[in-house]
Formats: C-alpha cells, sequence, structure tokens
C-alpha cells in the first residue's frame, strides 16, 4: 500500500440494540406508508393483466414467447449496451485530447463537453433528432435501408439492432445518447489521467517510452483503477437516460410501459414492475463493476 | 455580371426549382415504396395493444383501410404525443392517423383533412364529492376541482366552460381520473368515450353527471404536411366516400358505443 490509500475501516459485525431499534424504525415506516397508501388510494389492483405483457404463450410454436414489456427491455440493453461502447470511445479519446498539449484538441474537446453538459438530455435529443439526423441521415442513404434485403431482415441484425424499419431511428437514439454520456465519461477520464503523478510520466519517458506507449502501458491502467467508481455511476445513468430516448419513437422499455399502461389502464402495476426490471438491469451493470473493482485493487497488493 | 452575382443566382435558382418539385410528391413516394407510414399514439379506443402485442383499435382499422385503398401495406410508427406533429415535419412517417382534433394554431403548421370523427369531451364526476350535481352551474364554482390532461383539448374545455373553477393539470387522462377516484376532484374531463369507460370500471365512486352527453364536438382529422395539395385532396375524398358509405361510422360504433365488442382482445386471459 502507498501513501494514497486511506487507512482501513474497522467494520463491525455484531448487531447491537442500535442496530434492532433502526431496523424496527425501518419497518415500522414501511408498513405505516403501505397502510396509509390503500387506504387513500382507491386502486382495484390486477397485476395478471401487466404479467400478461411480460410473456405470452404462442399457440403457433407451443411455448412462452416474449411479450410487449420483454421486448422492449431487450431494446433498452441494445440500445444500453451499443451508446456504452460509442460513449466510452468518444469519451477516451475526447479526455485523452483535454489533456494533450496541441491547443486544437483541447479547444475542439473542451467545446464538446461544454456544450452538451450545459443542456438538460431531453432539450439535447429533441435538437439532434429533429434537426440533425433528419437532415444527415436521409443524405448517408440510412433512411433508405432495404428492410426486406438479405442483410437487414437477418436474425444477427435483429438480434443486433432490433427492427430493421426502425433502424434509422435507433442509430438516432444510439449516437445522441453516446453523444450525451460522452461528455461526462470525457470529463472522468480527463481526471483519471491527470491524478496519475506526474512522476510516472517522466520516470517513463526517461527510460526511453514513447507518449503512446507511456499512456497505453502506464498512465491508463492506473487511471482507469481510480476511475472506475464515476464510470460505473455514468454508466448507469446511461441506462436511466435511455428513457428518454422514448421520445423518438424507439421501443424501448419505458414508451412499451406507457403503452400498456393506457391499454390495461393499471398504471401502478405496469409502472411499479418496469420500475423493478430497470432496477434489475441497473443493479447487475453495477455488480459487474464491483467485480471490476475488486479485480483492479487485487493488483494493487 | 461577375463571377459571384452568376454563381449566386444559379445557386438561387437551383434552390427553388428543387424545392417545388420536392414538395408535392407523397402519392408518389407511398406507392413507389409500396408502405404508408403512418404516425400514431395509443389512446383507448383509437389505438392499443391488444395481449399479443399487435396494435388495434379504430385508427388501426382506418389506416389499414385507406393502405389497402390505396393499393400499399401499412406501418404504424408508435409516436409520444408531444412530438408528434415535429416527427411528420421531420418525415418519420407521411400521415399521423391519431384522432387529432382539428385546431387553428396546429393547422399553421400542418394540414388537415375533411374531419373522419367527431369526439367530444365528457366529464365524469366523484359520487364522494359532486353527488346531485348535474347542470353546469353546479361545477362552475370556485369550490370546485376539475382536473384534466394538461396540453391538450380537455384543459382548453375545462378552463372555458367552467371559468370560476380550480382546474387541476396532470400529465397523464389516468392520472387525472384517480384524482377523481380518490376523490380530490370534483370531476374530471376527457375525450370520450374514456370517462364512460371508467365510470362503468368503478360504479360506486364515479358518475356521468352529464350521462353520455359530450360538452363539445371536436373535429378529427388526419394531418398532413404543408405543401402537398395532391395528397390531401386523396385523403379527405377517402373520408368523405367513407362517410357516405357509413363504414366509417360502423366501425367508430364498433370501438366506442361499449367495449364489450373487443374487451376480450386485451384482457390476457
Amino acid at each position: 500500500m502507498n501513501r494514497n490509500t486511506p487507512p482501513p475501516l474497522e467494520i463491525k459485525k455484531r448487531l447491537t440494540i442500535v442496530d434492532f431499534l433502526l431496523y424496527g424504525a425501518v419497518a415500522l415506516f414501511i408498513f405505516y406508508a403501505v397502510y396509509r397508501v390503500n387506504d387513500v388510494l382507491v386502486y382495484h389492483w390486477n397485476w395478471s393483466k401487466v404479467l400478461g405483457f411480460l410473456v405470452k404463450f404462442d399457440d403457433e410454436s407451443e411455448a412462452w414467447v416474449s411479450n410487449l414489456l420483454l421486448q422492449g427491455l431487450w431494446t433498452t440493453l441494445r440500445l444500453a449496451l451499443w451508446a456504452t461502447v460509442l460513449a466510452t470511445v468518444f469519451g477516451v479519446v475526447m479526455g485523452y485530447w483535454r489533456t494533450c498539449k496541441n491547443l486544437t484538441l483541447r479547444i475542439i474537446s473542451r467545446t464538446y463537453v461544454e456544450l452538451i453538459r450545459n443542456m438538460p438530455p431531453v432539450v439535447f435529443i429533441f435538437i439532434f433528432y429533429f434537426f440533425v439526423s433528419s437532415q444527415i441521415f436521409p443524405a448517408l442513404g440510412i433512411e433508405d435501408i432495404d428492410s426486406e434485403g438479405a442483410f437487414a431482415s437477418s436474425a444477427m441484425f435483429h438480434f443486433m439492432f432490433g427492427d430493421p424499419q426502425l433502424f434509422s431511428n435507433f442509430l438516432a437514439g444510439m449516437i445522441c445518447l453516446a453523444l450525451f454520456e460522452g461528455a461526462y465519461i470525457t470529463e472522468i477520464v480527463r481526471a483519471g489521467i491527470q491524478s496519475t503523478e506526474k512522476g510516472q510520466w517522466e520516470a517513463a519517458r526517461a527510460i526511453g517510452l514513447s507518449p503512446f506507449n507511456v499512456l497505453r502501458d502506464i498512465v491508463i491502467p492506473q487511471a482507469v483503477r481510480k476511475i472506475l467508481p464515476p464510470l460505473a455511476g455514468q454508466f448507469i445513468t446511461l441506462i436511466k437516460d435511455s428513457a428518454i430516448i422514448s421520445l423518438i419513437s424507439i421501443q424501448e422499455l419505458t414508451f412499451v410501459a406507457t403503452e400498456v399502461a393506457a391499454t390495461t389502464t393499471r398504471v401502478f402495476e405496469t409502472w411499479i414492475l418496469v420500475g423493478f426490471m430497470y432496477f434489475i438491469l441497473c443493479y447487475s451493470f453495477a455488480l459487474l463493476f464491483a467485480h471490476l473493482e475488486r479485480r483492479a485493487k487485487r493488483s494493487q497488493r | 455580371m461577375t463571377i459571384s452575382k452568376i454563381f449566386k443566382t444559379l445557386t438561387l435558382a437551383t434552390l427553388l426549382t428543387l424545392s417545388g418539385n420536392a414538395a408535392a410528391d407523397l402519392l408518389t413516394d407511398i406507392q413507389k415504396r409500396g408502405v404508408m407510414k403512418v404516425g400514431m399514439a395509443t389512446f383507448v379506443p383509437w389505438a392499443m395493444r391488444d395481449k399479443d402485442g399487435d396494435l388495434i383499435g379504430f385508427e388501426i382499422d382506418v389506416a389499414t383501410k385507406v393502405a389497402e385503398d390505396m393499393g400499399v401495406k401499412v406501418q404504424f410508427v408508435p409516436t409520444a404525443w408531444s412530438g408528434i406533429i415535429p416527427a411528420l415535419i421531420a418525415k418519420k412517417f407521411d400521415v399521423i392517423i391519431g384522432g387529432m382534433s382539428i385546431t387553428p394554431q396546429r393547422n399553421l403548421t400542418v394540414n388537415f383533412t375533411e374531419p373522419y370523427a367527431h369526439s367530444g369531451q365528457q366529464m365524469a364526476a366523484s359520487s364522494k364529492l359532486a353527488s346531485g350535481f348535474d347542470s353546469m352551474d353546479d361545477f362552475n364554482k370556485s369550490s370546485v376541482t376539475i382536473a384534466c390532461r394538461r396540453g391538450a383539448t380537455p384543459c382548453k374545455a375545462a378552463q372555458k366552460l367552467f371559468p370560476k373553477a380550480t382546474v387541476l393539470r396532470f400529465d397523464d387522462d389516468a392520472q387525472a381520473f384517480q384524482e377523481v377516484v380518490n376523490g380530490n376532484a370534483h370531476g374530471m374531463i376527457s375525450s370520450a368515450p374514456k370517462p364512460r369507460f371508467w365510470s362503468e370500471a368503478h360504479p360506486g365512486k364515479v358518475f356521468l353527471p352529464f350521462g353520455s352527453k359530450n360538452l363539445t364536438r371536436g373535429d378529427e382529422a388526419f394531418a398532413l404536411r404543408k405543401g402537398d395539395h395532391d395528397a390531401l385532396n386523396f385523403f379527405s375524398n377517402w373520408i368523405t366516400i367513407n362517410t357516405s358509405n357509413g363504414w366509417l361510422d360502423e366501425t367508430h360504433a364498433y370501438w366506442f358505443q361499449d367495449q364489450s365488442a373487443w374487451k376480450d382482445m386485451v384482457a390476457p386471459k
């Protein structure tokens, strides 16, 4: 351990009176809240209607297939994963440019970050989707993608990108999300790079490594270890921000949930179920990152 | 003339010619593509999801028939209502068939066809707070609270018909209705036949103070991008024909009169 790690905490593992009182207070609060809600809210709970939108029994193939809500979940997952990959690329490149010696690169990356960070995601997606993508995408020929063609209608395409007819919207949503989150990842990466001691740079250059090798072998590995916690938080934020993509007709989980809630009029059941699905998705990411952090700590002795 | 002046004139001329040609050909585009893209939003019973996840409803039937008569397939693009007009202008789909009421403000940005349905606003009232209320004056008091979905015609109707009452705005019809059921609002205004469907689902707590008479009469039409008169002509005439031969009224009655005809399609087994 070096000077920079904090001293270990003494974690108490036995339960005392104080703990029991706390548990009691929390339980009391929860019971009271549930009781008040049931008392005040006149609502006939009916879960079967909403659960029916999770999976349905397909008579043709005689099997349980996914229905709207699960399909929405897959779309959200696709959106989140592709946007994560893209956002990481934007973030790392721009983060490096923020710390570069070259003035132009610094200006470009700083402009990118400040423009996007100071705008709410909803406004950004409206601007991007209605003005930018509606002008650029037709010019690039993405709107005319042949949805009956061999590649577009293949199972692989559907697995990776979803419905080929909604591909241009999906692309717009993905790029928008990636651009938006990339700005925050840029700052996180910049902080990671700048927090690496200057001594590491100087020592690495002194033994003859090129700037690229210094970055790749010495600085970035140390920076990554430091930025894993905020990076995990940012990726989870990305998953939650994907709900905003429902504004541009992507059939992701939030959009489908509004349709199901409107059709069945079971508002609370739908949203509680969808909240639970988002929780599972985000918590899995959080667990994954916790695992990555533990691995990184191991190599730190 | 100098080179730059010649250049500027040429560019202007090209742009004008191009833009003139680009505007008029929606019908040709649809027929070339073989698919008519229709923008709509989920709104019971205009458009909703059945238990298999497919779209059903009055709008769906209308759009399917229009596409059939045009000889093309139909593709639905479910869109959030607040972004549906910008999406139409950005060419994400060809026409909005979504029970959109004709208003002058909307008409400044999009073209409307002839009306194909006349819905209206209806009121559902709380049995607890508004029992015995059965006239407009009963509700037009400052002690009365009326809930509605904001941004759309219901809230405007609420303000206009009951100027003295307090108007509570919500993002969603279901939320506005929940206020009445909870006994926090005297009544709520929404497009018929939703209030009637909801009052049937909560018999003791909610009733229709004015029976099934609507408070206002609205005109719903298809919305198209500005500049294309040929498409407007085609859709308007389609509506006129199908009003005269009764198909529109028949289909409207099937979905709006009462829920029994299609209730089973929506509720899972």
